[in-house]
């Protein structure tokens, strides 16, 4: 038995986990990447808040500093906000307490270390929050949640029996995956269009991209390619052996689907996440139209979501009542 | 060891009012090694005799702390304190209206008891709850033990923990509380007195289970040297008793209820839950359908379920029945339960026995319904209800404890020779203002156990929880059990509520292995009639 309320906990801790390192991962290659450009090649530090989603939360806080006509917004700020910044509900601490949050309350039906390891990833951050004002701090603070989700992964995998509990966790983890994967492209290739093909830092920006999502080495093992363009969007987002890459996370969704009952509607929204990936016209997306692709993509997986949430966590006793009548 | 015991002033009640021992200074008798000015005066103490040396069954203990030294000592309590921390053993406190979670306080100076003693009480403790079940029992169906006089009729008709709900229900095996988490204290002379018995949803379980294993983290080479009795096989007593009560044949379906993530106890009940291997369900989680079963909302839609380990109270569980507001139940669980279609442990109603009144019967109620003398003794207890006895209490407040007959979690308890002026008056009002909603009881001087407190071990006063099961094939109960320390210099009150610490309980045997299934040994240490174990 699983109870619809445990299933949709470890669903969210295993997306929350995910935002937390895959945020934690963007933050540290920004920050290694921008040391490599000199000034004026530099994308800034907007991008960040582009990726996360808090564009506007952040106007909202910052906003006097913006006022004073200080228009770029600066790094110390921008990273506060990601880490840790109030306001800011999709801060990295925020989704370490909400996936230790989320655990706790599934506690019944995750490994008992697992549930251990995610109350030390949230103590260590919290403990050395005042760190993170440093940019070598910094760095440590956020291998330090790299370490910590990694950690919580190893658990699961080498102690969870591969039950439903361990289904609905797995598929929170690559829906949001998947989710990060195409924001972090949407919003790179927002900054690289607006540079010419020959630009000779072209390559730099497309390793960070890479980089962010840890893919670089695979890529470089799975390509012959250079990191540019067409085949970097390749690998991203059709790949089906990089547990990163849009395709793979959803094809790991559909094997945990099938895993559970009644999961009709959601393996179909599944697929057609899946089509709408297979048939990106890539090299040309790189030139034109990624942007209104990933959008559909976004929508494709954020139907998924939709219909896990109304077939499993959703019901209500009178809903489940007026089925076993009508059958 | 000079008691005084026998100075207080005779009474025509039969309650003696001792003066408390006087805590020493530290100094001048100082005992011998690893604390050379340990000296818990005139009480008793769990490690040390009156003679400054060990007690038997401590004596190992106490010559490693001699070679581990005071430095060590402390790195190994900070060890304790990091790993309490990092798997996250926290209770809540309630300041205002915000619960916080803290660190479970946890002394790793383990308190020792020998075992031939703890059998003693084991078999008492048994006894004690076989005979609370019987009376509850017969409170809810032909209340023998009022028509013959045992107790007064008022003390049940007019007790708020009186269900009329629970009237002529029979659940399996006729027993109603299951699960019984019971105080423990010693007296100066070294008798062990039942403080009291909870019966309702007692806690601490899980801080025992959890003070074991970082004790073993943190003492490994002792676990080697002694022989200290288990406490993990409770888990496993627990959940064949759950599964013994189910009402369906087969492989039951068992849960524990939970008022949810903001509840005290919350650890404790996902801990539970967790090692049971069982769903951890809220009221909102379960339903009671039109064939009065109870029903969990799960991913593949409703599933029956068999036995609700409540940790929610009485008044709480089912808004059809008592209070309407409240969210945290489910409407229809009474009628489910009277039906018999589901088993709740404990039952409702199973608090008639544990308030303080029924409390002064307890060992009346043991010879009516058992036969026999209770084998643990219990505190004489005035209830301010009988006139006498109000003016007695009235007379010496001062040097009695003061308490409402049905609060747990020691809130407003008034230690007499503790108290202020002021709070004496104040609560000699109360008394008067409704004299029936109190007890008062001599002043036991609690037994006292080495502490560290900030960096020097002290004496300091404490209490035991242990846990009884109770099933209708078999009762249980924890090798030791979970004791409590009152932090502060001289405190009496160890309740973790109001900042008491804990510390794991030893229960060691010294002569080898004892003969399996053999009987318990001689002579008890209380001043009560031992009698055959029961379990």
């Amino acid at each position: 038995m699983l109870l619809a309320r445990m299933a949709e906990a470890v669903y969210w801790a295993g997306r929350h986990l995910e935002r937390a390192e895959g945020t934690a991962r963007i933050v540290q290659v920004h920050t290694d990447t921008h040391v490599d450009l000199p000034v004026g090649e530099d994308v800034g530090w907007e991008p960040l808040l582009a990726i996360v989603g808090v564009h506007s939360e952040f106007a909202e806080r910052y906003s006097a500093a913006a006022e004073a006509g200080d228009t770029a917004a600066a790094e110390e700020d921008v990273v506060e906000f990601l880490l840790h910044g109030d306001g800011n509900a999709s801060s990295i601490l925020s989704a370490v307490a909400a996936g230790r949050e989320n655990l706790r309350t599934a506690r019944p039906v995750v490994p008992r270390e697992a549930w251990e390891a995610s109350n030390n990833l949230w103590l260590a951050c919290s403990d050395h929050m005042d760190e993170v004002k440093s940019r070598q701090g910094r760095v440590q603070w956020l291998r330090r949640v790299i370490a910590g989700c990694q950690r919580i992964n190893g658990i699961l995998l080498g102690t969870m029996s591969r039950d439903e509990a361990m289904s609905f966790l797995s598929i929170g983890q690559n829906l949001e995956r998947a989710d990060l994967t195409t924001r972090v492209l949407d919003v790179r290739s927002e900054s690289l269009h607006s540079q010419h093909g020959d630009d000779p830092y072209d390559v730099v920006h497309w390793m960070a991209v890479l980089r962010s999502l840890a893919a670089y080495q695979p890529f470089r093992r799975a390509m012959p390619a250079r990191p540019q363009g067409g085949a970097t969007l390749r690998f991203l987002l059709q790949d089906d052996r990089f547990p990163r890459a849009v395709s793979a996370c959803l094809t790991e969704t559909r094997s945990h689907l099938k895993q559970l009952a009644r999961s009709e509607a959601a393996l179909e929204a599944c697929a057609t996440a899946s089509m709408v990936v297979a048939s990106a016209a890539v090299p040309r997306l790189a030139l034109d139209g990624l942007e209104e692709f990933l959008d559909e993509v976004q929508v494709a997986l954020d139907a998924i979501h939709l219909r896990i949430d109304e077939t499993y966590f959703r019901p209500s006793f009178v809903d489940w009542h007026a089925q076993s009548e009508a059958s | 060891m000079a008691t005084s015991l026998t100075s207080g002033r005779p009474n025509t009640l039969g309650v003696e009012l001792p003066d408390l021992p006087v805590a020493p200074e530290n100094g001048p008798d100082p005992v011998l090694e690893p604390w050379p000015s340990y000296n818990p005066g005139q009480f008793y103490d769990e490690m040390v005799g009156p003679d400054g040396a060990p007690r038997p069954a401590a004596e190992i203990l106490w010559r490693h702390f001699a070679e581990l030294g005071p430095e060590a000592l402390a790195e190994r309590q900070r060890a304790a304190d990091r790993e309490m921390r990092a798997i996250g053993v926290t209770f809540t406190v309630y300041e205002g209206t915000t619960g916080v979670d803290r660190p479970w306080p946890f002394d790793i100076i383990p308190r020792v008891v020998p075992a031939d003693e703890w059998h003693v009480i084991e078999s008492g403790l048994v006894q004690r709850l076989n005979a609370l079940n019987l009376f509850i029992d017969d409170v809810y169906h032909d209340q023998r033990s009022v028509s013959s006089g045992v107790v007064p009729s008022e003390l049940v008709a007019g007790s708020p923990n009186f269900r009329r709900e629970c009237v002529g229900v029979d659940p399996p095996g006729g027993i109603w509380a299951h699960i019984c988490g019971s105080d423990l204290i010693r007296d100066a002379d070294g008798t062990v007195y039942v403080l009291e018995d909870n019966l309702r949803v007692p806690s601490g379980v899980s801080y025992l289970l959890e003070n074991r294993m970082v004790a073993k983290h943190v003492f490994p080479e002792m676990f080697l040297h002694y022989s200290i009795e288990p406490v993990d096989p409770y888990i496993g007593r627990l959940a064949d008793l759950l599964a013994s009560v189910s009402p369906a044949p087969g492989d039951p379906t068992i849960v524990v209820l939970t008022p949810g993530v903001y509840n005290s106890a919350y650890f404790e009940h996902a801990f539970l839950a967790q090692q049971l291997g069982v769903e951890l369900v809220e009221g909102s989680d379960l339903a009671v359908l039109d064939d009065d079963c109870v029903y969990a909302r799960t991913i593949d839609g409703l599933e029956r379920v068999d036995v609700i380990y409540r940790r929610i109270d009485d008044l709480f569980l089912d808004p059809e029945v008592f209070r309407p507001d409240s969210l945290l139940g489910v409407p229809g669980l009474i009628r489910a339960w009277r039906s018999g279609r589901v088993a709740l442990v404990n039952a409702p109603g199973a608090g008639i026995a544990d308030d303080k009144k029924v409390y002064s019967y307890v060992p009346d109620i043991i010879r009516f319904f058992l036969g026999e003398e209770p084998i643990l003794a219990t505190v004489p207890t005035l209830r301010c209800s009988d006139l006498e006895s109000l003016e007695f209490v009235r007379a010496n407040i001062g040097r009695m404890v003061v308490k409402p007959a049905n609060e747990s979690g020691g809130y407003g308890v008034l230690v007499g020779p503790q108290a202020t002026a002021d709070q004496l008056a104040h609560a000699s009002q109360q008394i008067e203002d409704d004299p029936k909603r109190w007890v008062a009881q001599p002043v036991i001087p609690l037994s006292t156990a080495p502490t560290l407190c900030a960096g020097e071990v002290a004496p300091r006063h404490v209490d035991l929880r242990p846990f009884t099961l109770l099933g209708p094939e078999r009762a249980y109960v924890t090798r030791g059990g979970l004791t409590r320390v009152a932090r502060r210099k001289g405190s009496l009150v160890v309740n973790s509520s109001q900042g008491g610490g804990s510390k794991d309980t030893w229960v060691v045997d010294t002569t080898g292995p004892a003969p399996s299934g053999g009987p318990a040994p001689a002579a008890p240490p209380s001043r009560g009639h031992p009698g055959e174990p029961i379990a």
